[in-house]
């Protein structure tokens, strides 16, 4: 039995396990669960790899079959048969890809029944579903060819031709058209990317793909299957991908000349080095290897060129579809690892299904027959016994299933164990908040995590009074609303829509703000000009205090406390000479704790009973 | 309603009071504490809770946001299904029952614009709709926005008498204003304006230099009016280019080894 294939199997349905767990939350959480995609970043890894990506990794059937049936190239025709196959898998990956990108991925359809025609979206979305039923058609007969469906066949058969002209059709269509949807954003696509000519780029690009990702797959079975490669045929395509490479590398440099950003390339900035990154992979490394014969006629050349030309041209799409918008919209999107996992995953499964259509039906007649004489040859095997495990595991094929099962269940669990159950909200570095690294909001409890050392730094040293005992009932913990009105959005504590409803009148701004000058903080009343009863202490030293903000706590101990503690500590008659000290007050439990809490929920109650009419003096 | 309902927004007189995001919370029905921002969430304020906010300067005016309703908005334009229209009196209003959450409209805003909810299983794209389902019944005569402003700092009319009530102020008090009336002519023109004593080119993407001053859909549709064309002429020449070499071949003799040439 072949190990290779097994263990490369083997880790396929690794990954098709963590997929299938990651998709569990994606489906039941939503994309906030399972992506980094945010407002700015609202295209992602599955746009760019799955859908961009995988729409041009698929090129390689319509490309293939114009080269052997329309251009009559014969010697071709082994290759086409795997080209169509892994065209119609990759389409397939698309549409299942889509599934998980769509926020409404049950709607799928809708673009067959609610049309808008000046969509490029729309007219990727027809083509792709009529070219994905082009394409089974095209491989029915493959599935057909052992069976009994003669006269189904024979008529399949005889549609081919016009069949693979309508795939080449369709495909120049909405190859090109993946470029024109990134027409409409000239303000987020980076200028090396935009021109009006990534319709032309992306289709010339999907051909050269086409060509390399048939040579790619080529070089990779034969190897897992440990059989000869085709070197004439692979070293033919090879040079065509050559001359398609050289004219795209042409067209894109002349392009960017024509609109004068030659000089970008070389600016050093990180668009221009991902630009050289992108070049060098997709065109300039494989345009060599493939133009030098030697290199074309060694497997390894062909397969280092391919791979090359492969990572590149995904890497073109991705970028055209994301790390090149980075330049305008300034956000850090980096794919999380359960969009990886997904791509990797959907990669994986058309690869199994894949494998298991060139195994059981004439994709290519002679590795059919050497794994249906490996069938055979099974038959009279030997049951394998696990020593360790005391059980019969059966024939190598039921074996493998077995193992591949029980990779898959692991995987699962794993993914399960490991996946993000809630959205992943901005990421709030955690540092100790009198001890505790989360504080308790709300009520019932909840808890949120709290960047103390931020909130320090914002505010100022000294203005731990800010939060930390407001004189209000219950002042355990300050609730964050106190500050932030809507949590994260930082306003002061001044509410300013209550008091518009609340001074009521024909020019409410008049009422704290001076006609004439703009309408800030620093030019409005100061609130005890109004709130003279009911807000401010009748003490000269606390009316001192900013009005904005609530006093902080060591104003408001030290200034309200102190003067009294101080007569206090001096009058025999009491006799407490250490209520000045600051142990005194400094220690746990907090003294007066009891009686600071009542007074607050005395005040508060007052002053929502009877607020208390303001004192207008002017305006 | 009137026709090309306009909003104009008064950089020199809004106070930042924030009672329009308030009203506009209210009047869609939305909650008033905003979901947890996502990493990556962009700084202008708006959320899928909040269709309008109001972005601090450093040099302390305070500027208000919301979906500018272009004339020939790029998002209705890019949407496969149609879920995004431009009404005809001019709001641009979302149909979720459309929609199927492709989020090309997000790509496509060149103002960044539309929100999504990201924790939702059922998600929807939003953004203001400029109230249009009450200002169409006629329960309001004003977006809740404009009538919550103390200080009229936003106002709204037909766009042609924002665009002269714009240019009056700026005629009125040239050194108070730039003389620009953001919206005028930005992507083909929108439907909020915004008259100013300091540069906004920030509201957008790029520079409107950069973005022009044609309607962004015109970029897609010069290579998309060509498809047709694409269709049939590929059509044309595969079977030509097939025809030209399959006779080649049938009229050579067999035992030739290199099949006919790929010229056409």
């Amino acid at each position: 039995m072949n190990r290779r294939i097994q263990i490369f199997k083997g880790i396929l349905w690794f990954i098709v396990g963590m997929a299938a767990a990651i998709t569990v939350v994606r489906f039941t959480r939503g994309l906030g669960t399972t992506t980094a995609l945010s407002d700015t970043t609202p295209w992602g890894l599955w746009v760019g790899f799955d859908v961009m990506g995988g729409v041009a990794l698929a090129a390689g059937g319509f490309v293939v079959a114009a080269i052997a049936h329309i251009f009559r190239r014969e010697k071709y025709l082994p290759a086409a048969r795997p080209a169509v196959l892994t065209a119609m898998l990759g389409y397939a990956a698309v549409a299942v890809g889509l599934l998980y990108d769509l926020g409404l991925p049950w709607n799928i359809w809708h673009p067959t029944i609610y049309w808008n025609p000046r969509s490029p979206l729309f007219e990727v979305a027809w083509c792709v579903m009529l070219y994905l039923a082009v394409l089974v058609l095209e491989f029915l007969p493959v599935g057909l060819e052992r069976t009994r469906f003669r006269k189904l066949y024979r008529f399949l058969l005889r549609l081919q031709l016009p069949l693979i002209i309508l795939g080449i059709m369709l495909s120049t269509l909405h190859q090109s058209s993946l470029g024109t949807l990134m027409l409409i954003m000239p303000f987020r696509l980076h200028p090396l990317w935009y021109t009006s000519m990534l319709p032309e780029l992306f289709f010339v690009s999907a051909i050269c793909l086409g060509l390399a990702v048939v040579i790619f797959e080529s070089t990779i079975t034969s190897w897992l299957y440990k059989r000869e490669p085709e070197t004439e045929m692979l070293s033919g395509l090879g040079r065509l991908a050559a001359f398609g490479l050289a004219f795209y590398m042409a067209f894109r440099l002349i392009d960017l000349g024509r609109l004068g950003k030659l000089g970008l390339i070389f600016e050093g900035t990180g668009a221009s080095v991902l630009f050289l990154v992108e070049m060098g992979l997709c065109t300039l490394l494989p345009l060599i290897l493939f133009a030098i014969p030697a290199a074309r006629r060694s497997h390894n050349g062909v397969f280092v060129a391919s791979s090359l030309c492969v990572i590149g041209f995904v890497l073109n799409r991705i970028n055209t579809s994301g790390l090149a918008q980075v330049w305008a919209t300034g956000t850090e999107y980096f794919p999380y690892w359960t969009e990886f996992v997904v791509s990797f995953g959907i990669v994986a499964g058309f690869a199994l299904i894949f494998f298991f259509l060139q195994e059981h039906f004439p994709v290519d007649p002679e590795i059919q027959e050497d794994q249906e004489k490996l069938r055979r040859m099974q038959l009279f095997e030997l049951p394998r016994f696990d020593r360790m495990s005391r059980i019969w595991l059966g024939d190598t094929n039921f074996a493998a299933r077995r193992v591949n099962s029980v990779l898959f269940v692991v995987a699962f669990a794993l993914g399960l164990a490991l996946v993000p159950w809630n959205p992943l909200v901005e990421a709030t570095p955690v540092q100790r908040a009198r001890g505790k690294d989360v504080l308790r909001v709300g009520y019932p409890t909840g808890t949120v995590q709290f960047p103390h050392k931020e909130h320090v730094k914002r505010l100022g040293e000294d203005a731990c009074g800010t939060c930390h005992h407001l004189n209000k009932a219950g002042d355990e913990g300050t609730p964050c609303s106190e500050c932030h009105r809507d949590m994260y959005l930082p306003t002061k504590i001044f509410d300013h829509f209550f008091h518009v409803s609340a001074v009521e009148g024909a020019t409410p701004c008049e009422a704290c703000h001076a006609a004439d000058v703009p309408k800030v903080e620093a030019t409005a009343k100061v609130c005890s000009e109004c709130h003279r009863k009911n807000m401010m202490a009748p003490r000269a030293s606390v009316q001192e205090f900013k009005h904005t903000e609530a006093p902080g706590m060591r104003q408001a101990m030290h200034r309200v406390c102190i003067d009294c503690h101080r007569k206090e500590a001096e009058n025999p008659e009491v006799n407490k000479p250490d209520l000045f000290r600051c142990a005194n007050c400094h220690r746990t439990p907090i003294p007066h704790r009891q009686e600071i809490r009542e007074a607050g929920e005395q005040e508060s109650e007052v002053f929502v009973k009877n607020p208390e009419p303001t004192d207008r003096t002017d305006g | 309603m009137i026709a090309t309902p306009s909003i104009l927004n008064d950089v020199t007189k809004c106070i930042g009071c924030e009672e329009c995001v308030a009203a506009c919370k209210k009047i869609n029905d939305l909650p008033e504490e905003d979901a947890p921002p996502r990493v990556g969430r962009s700084k202008d304020g708006l959320t899928a809770d909040r269709w309008t906010s109001v972005v601090r300067l450093p040099e302390g005016a305070s500027v208000r946001v919301q979906c500018r309703h272009c004339l020939e908005p790029a998002c209705v334009s890019v949407c496969p299904v149609g879920a995004l229209q431009k009404t005809s009196d001019g709001p641009v209003v979302y149909d979720k029952s459309l929609c199927m959450g492709c989020r090309y409209c997000m790509m496509a805003c060149p103002f960044g614009i539309p929100r999504y909810e990201w924790s939702s299983v059922n998600p929807s794209v939003r953004k203001c709709i400029l109230c249009f389902e009450q200002l169409a019944s006629g329960k309001i005569d004003k977006p809740a926005c404009v009538k919550a402003c103390p200080k009229e700092a936003t106002s709204f009319g037909s766009r042609d008498a924002m665009l002269a009530e714009a240019r009056r102020r700026i005629d009125g008090e040239p050194d108070k204003y730039i003389g620009h009336v953001w919206g005028e002519h930005e992507v083909g023109g929108t439907s909020v304006l915004y008259v100013s004593g300091l540069d906004l080119s920030f509201l957008a993407w790029q520079e409107p230099t950069e973005l022009g001053e044609s309607p962004l859909p015109d970029l897609t549709w010069a290579a998309l009016r060509k498809v047709p064309f694409e269709f049939v002429g590929m059509g044309v020449l595969m079977t030509g280019v097939w025809w030209v070499i399959d006779r080649r071949m049938r009229l050579q003799p067999k035992s030739s080894d290199e099949p006919g040439s790929n010229d056409e």
